[in-house]
């Protein structure tokens, strides 16, 4: 099994100052100020892929795993983690563009990858991204690469016969079902999948190893399919006000509080629903 | 220990009324903890001794009758307000200990802005005295990362510092007065006076006594008039730590008071300051205070810094923002405990003080012999973030995934040995082993070679005030 695992390194939104949500000329809010992550749904598969190594190196059918990224160099420091995390590719596909709302350019340049150099057969990625919040990528990825695409997927685990064991949300519970490979797999909310943290020793041995640069430029000429139409053309941007506001209720006593908290609050709206 | 639990229960519900004295063993088993043994606590293993009782004080009379009892009964008193403590100060070492919550003691008392002075009682969260303060164009200038989550009586009790206290002191040098309950129940106040000289300075018996010798009710510190709009902030990129602990020496004796002077190496640093300084050692400065003084520092800091190779300047907004997103709320220590869960990967902190000539050699012996010695390791690195006219501190801050051991096993596989290493290498050098978090119960085994002969001092104060050993018993000092 030949595992490609896409994620996008994103600024972390929560640690932007309430005042500098100011939208720029070209639509761009700038937020170089604040810390990169790995776009956490993205951060999320990355662990479910190791736990799925894990489990399959116990079953003796360890997978190839590479991780992709498509952004500049600021990514860079992400991959060498993941190659200490024994990630045996680490690939960033440099494009300098403003991909936040062009999904389809997103699935074109990860398809090209995998037609041209990567060949995997299952690709896990995070249902959407902070930045953008399109979450269409996986799902114009596997209509260009005609695989299936299951989206909401929550755990992944090695099946006989080279097979997948997948879990993933539906709309009236879980369904839990064994997947031939190629498939691609939309992560969404997963329990434990924060990525875990390589030691010292495994960055010596293996955080050093180099990570593969490909231009999107070149990888899109010489081995892509164009990509699809983009569905949307982005017109404004605002910020959303999370303000939020609080009362202290008063009393004397618990109880007392708790009838007022019932009686003035929670009955009507209790009501209401 | 003379009564059970039952009795001391029943005896506590009489003197504090019901609500009160809370019993629930969730709470008694998370009240046998802090901080420092966070990663049993998260797998919901207790291995400290249970308290009999949580009890919730809301008067310095009460704190007193509650300590008159425990005397009489022999029954081990922990004080505590914030809960935030990290060293395990608030462990109950004994069994049937009554922890003795002063956060219900939560009044601002007083602010007094001609002689500027605040009082408040021990339970006062500092974030809220904080607050009132601004709104008044004043500040306690005492800002620790925990300040959303600590109270006055423990901030004052552990000998807390701040983020701007090259400028301002440490809480020692904040403090003017103070009320404190001893265990033999007397009630003692120490007056505010802007100085005296009869005799020692006392308040220094109750400062940082960690629950010890007495219970603090009440505290009154200095304010200070607070001109944000005068700060001017500074940072820089550097190749090595010794460029800069040189530059953090040249700016104090030199006679500079800025009130951040923070220095992180390029481990610690990438937590915080990896979009744009990977890979290299960050210095942070900041002046504050009357404009033209604020300008003055500001400007002979950034000469200072010009002269040394290597430094680069940073935009300020990089570490303006990532200054306001520093402290811990709630919300933090929510998040970090669900990490921790996940991936077993847990961060802890050693904090120690040596003069200038030293204090490079114990941050790189330290970190060498740490990252080659024990296993698992993730991260070693560390700033100083607090100097002085002779030294400075070092933060040690760590991280290690816990591999092929049960969660109470943990601080003796990892925790304690990395602390040995810190302690032992900075006690060596001339250093002190504890900068700011106090000694709770888990550098008591090194107290003795901390205070060399003086260690008489510190005995005799533990032996007068508080003889039959009620106190907190094995913080600071080892348990009888
Ligand atoms: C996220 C985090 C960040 C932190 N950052 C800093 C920092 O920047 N600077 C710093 O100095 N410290 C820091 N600390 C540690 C520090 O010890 C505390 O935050 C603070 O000083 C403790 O206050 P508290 O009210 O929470 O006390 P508690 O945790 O309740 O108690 C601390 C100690 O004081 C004793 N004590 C408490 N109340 C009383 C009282 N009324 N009378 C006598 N003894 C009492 C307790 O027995 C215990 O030994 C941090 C801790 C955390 C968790």
């Amino acid at each position: 099994m030949n595992i490609l695992v896409c994620f996008k390194v994103v600024p972390d939104l929560d640690l932007m100052p309430g005042g500098d949500w100011n939208v720029d000329s070209r639509l761009r809010v700038e937020t170089g100020y604040v810390k990169n992550i790995i776009n956490p749904y993205d951060e999320s598969a990355l662990e479910i892929a190791l736990q799925f190594a894990d489990k399959a190196d116990d079953d003796q059918c360890s997978p190839g795993l590479t991780a992709l990224t498509i952004g500049d160099s600021k990514a860079n420091l992400h991959l060498k983690t993941l190659r200490a995390l024994s990630f045996d590719r680490a690939v960033r596909i440099d494009s300098k563009e403003d991909l936040r709302f062009r999904p389809e350019t997103c699935a074109a340049l990860i398809s090209a990858y995998i037609n041209k150099i990567g060949k995997n057969n299952v690709v896990i990625m995070g249902r959407q991204s902070g930045v953008g919040d399109n979450a269409q990528t996986p799902l114009i990825c596997a209509e260009m690469m005609g695989w299936p695409c299951i989206t909401q997927v929550s755990s992944i685990e090695p099946a006989a016969g080279a097979c997948l064991r997948v879990t993933n949300l539906v709309d009236d519970g879980t369904c839990r079902q064994t997947i031939e490979p190629p498939c691609i797999l939309a992560i969404g909310n997963a329990p434990n999948s924060y990525l875990r943290v390589p030691t010292l020793k495994d960055i010596k041995a293996h955080g050093q190893k180099p990570v593969e640069v490909i231009d999107a430029a070149v990888l899109m000429a010489t081995g892509g399919q164009p990509a699809l139409p983009g569905g949307c053309e982005l017109l404004g941007i605002e910020a959303i006000d999370r303000r939020r506001s609080g009362i202290i209720i008063e009393g004397e006593t618990a109880a007392e509080k708790t009838q007022a908290l019932y009686y003035s609050y929670l009955k009507g709206w209790l009501a209401g629903i | 220990m003379s009564l059970d639990k039952e009795t001391i229960v029943e005896k506590m519900t009489a003197l504090l009324g019901k609500d009160n004295v809370v019993t629930d063993e969730q709470v008694l088993k998370e009240s046998s903890v802090d901080r420092f043994r966070r990663f049993e606590e998260l797998h919901g293993v207790f291995t400290q001794p249970i308290p009999a009782a949580v009890v919730y004080v809301h008067s310095t009379e009460e704190v007193k009758a509650v300590l008159n009892f425990a005397r009489e009964n022999n029954i081990n008193i922990v004080p505590r307000t914030g809960h935030s403590a990290t060293e395990g100060g608030l462990e109950t070492a004994v069994e049937n200990s009554i922890v003795v919550d002063g956060s219900g003691m939560n009044k601002i008392i007083s602010i007094d802005p001609y002689n500027m002075l605040a009082t408040c009682q021990c339970g006062a969260s500092l974030q809220e005295l904080e607050d009132k303060l601004r709104e008044d164009g004043y500040t306690t200038g005492h800002s620790p990362q925990s300040k959303p989550l600590a109270q006055m009586g423990g901030l004052v009790a552990t000998r807390s510092i701040g983020q701007f206290s090259t400028l301002y002191g440490g809480i020692e040098d904040m403090v003017v007065g103070l009320e404190a309950v001893f265990p033999n129940g007397k009630v003692t106040r120490i007056k505010n006076v802007p100085r005296r000289a009869a005799g020692p300075d006392i308040r220094h018996v109750i400062i940082g006594n960690e629950g010890a010798l007495c219970y603090i009710t009440e505290v009154t510190v200095k304010i200070f008039k607070f001109t944000p709009e005068n700060n001017v902030l500074l940072g820089y990129t550097l190749d090595n730590m010794k460029t800069g602990f040189e530059i953090l020496r040249e700016i104090m004796v030199n006679g500079y008071r800025p009130s951040v002077a923070r220095l992180y190496d390029p481990a610690d640093g990438s937590l915080h300051f990896s979009h744009f300084a990977a890979g290299k050692c960050v210095l942070i400065l900041m002046a504050e205070g009357p404009k033209p003084l604020a300008d003055a520092t500001g400007k002979a800091m950034e000469e200072i810094v010009s002269k040394y190779g290597g430094c680069k300047k940073v935009e300020p907004k990089y570490i303006q923002v990532w200054f306001d997103n520093l402290n811990w709320d709630v919300g933090k220590v929510a998040e970090e405990r669900e990490e921790i869960m996940a991936t077993k990967n847990i961060g802890n902190t050693t904090e120690v003080a040596g003069t200038w000539d030293i204090i490079n050699d114990i941050y790189e012996v330290c970190v060498e012999r740490i990252s080659s010695e024990i296993p698992d390791i993730t991260l070693i690195g560390g700033h100083s973030s607090h100097s002085y006219l002779n030294g400075t501190n070092m933060y040690f801050v760590y991280y290690y995934n816990v591999v092929n051991c049960r969660p109470e096993e943990e601080i003796a596989k990892y925790h304690l040995p990395i602390k040995k290493i810190i302690v032992e290498e900075t006690i060596r050098a001339g250093g002190s082993m504890c900068h700011h978090h106090g000694v709770g119960k888990h550098r008591t085994h090194w107290i003795e070679d901390e205070y060399g002969s003086s260690y008489y001092i510190l005995e005799t104060l533990k032996e007068a005030f508080d003889p039959q050993g009620i106190m907190n018993r094995g913080t600071i000092l080892p348990g009888r």
